[in-house]
């Protein structure tokens, strides 16, 4: 981890951010599709869990810890309380608080870059 | 891999045009609700019926949504006695079709609302585009 780690850590929000954004999507688009199970990533406190304290590669043998790219990031099935007849486990009222979650989040991780990056250019100045 | 960002327009996109078409079935079933045979004794409209399905983007790790198939309601028609409607059979009954509108316009508030759901997604996630743009301005 280097000293100025905040880009890295606003970028990794922004990543984790987006990523939900395509899952809640996916949910939201088949809001209507028989047996569709709705999803959700794990949150973001677990994935920096997982990538803050990762093991380094002393010896050839071992195996390099996976990054923390889309894939890791774990979407879980909901127990949805409120199935459906047909087995879809959609609400579409909690998809748009989280989408609206999502929003807010997002420009708060911008607001935190841009005001980073103004930081910088004022130490440079 | 592919931006999820553009990813979750994608897949809003697939839901807009899933609606879409579902909602094209319902104003179909709508507007034939009293079409009845040509011919004396024959079958009137059958109502239509729209199953959604959901498919796996495999460049993007996503599950989009896309009508699976538009099926034929096996539900019994309506048979009414009306000697002088030309589909009337020799006995003067005149079968309508199996379409009830109540169901349609429930149906069609449903298709409405989830829509409207995905319109605001395709347009959260643009503006989440936007806004990672506009980190550029004022530098």
């Amino acid at each position: 981890m280097s000293e100025v780690y905040l880009f890295q850590l606003a970028s990794q929000r922004t990543q984790w951010l987006n990523a939900r954004q395509a899952i809640i999507a996916a949910n939201v688009a088949n809001a209507n599709t028989p047996g569709f199970r709705a999803q959700d990533l794990a949150p973001f406190s677990s994935v920096l869990d997982n990538t803050a304290a990762s093991m380094s590669v002393t010896d050839p043998s071992h195996i390099e810890p996976a990054t923390s790219e889309l894939n890791a990031f774990q979407a879980n099935a909901e127990d949805g309380a409120d199935t459906t007849l047909s087995g879809n486990s959609v609400n579409l009222e909690s998809e748009m608080i989280k989408i609206g979650d999502i929003s807010r989040e997002a420009s708060a991780a911008n607001a935190i870059k841009k005001t980073f990056h103004q930081m910088m250019l004022a130490a440079l100045k | 891999m592919q931006d999820p960002l553009q990813a979750s327009l994608k897949i809003a996109g697939s839901g807009l045009e899933a609606q879409a078409s579902r909602l094209r079935i319902i104003s179909q079933n709508i507007a034939n609700s009293q079409s009845t045979a040509s011919t004396p004794g024959g079958d009137p409209y059958v109502r239509q019926t729209v199953a959604f399905d959901s498919e796996m983007d495999r460049a993007a790790g996503v599950a989009l949504v896309r009508v699976k198939s538009i099926g034929e309601d096996t539900a019994p028609f309506k048979v009414e006695q009306d000697p002088g409607n030309p589909a009337a059979d020799s006995a003067g009954f005149v079968k309508l079709p199996n379409v009830d509108v109540l169901t349609e316009l429930a149906d069609m508030r449903e298709a409405n609302r989830t829509y409207e759901a995905n319109l605001q997604v395709a347009k959260q996630s643009s503006d989440m585009l936007n806004q990672t743009i506009s980190l550029l301005k004022d530098v």
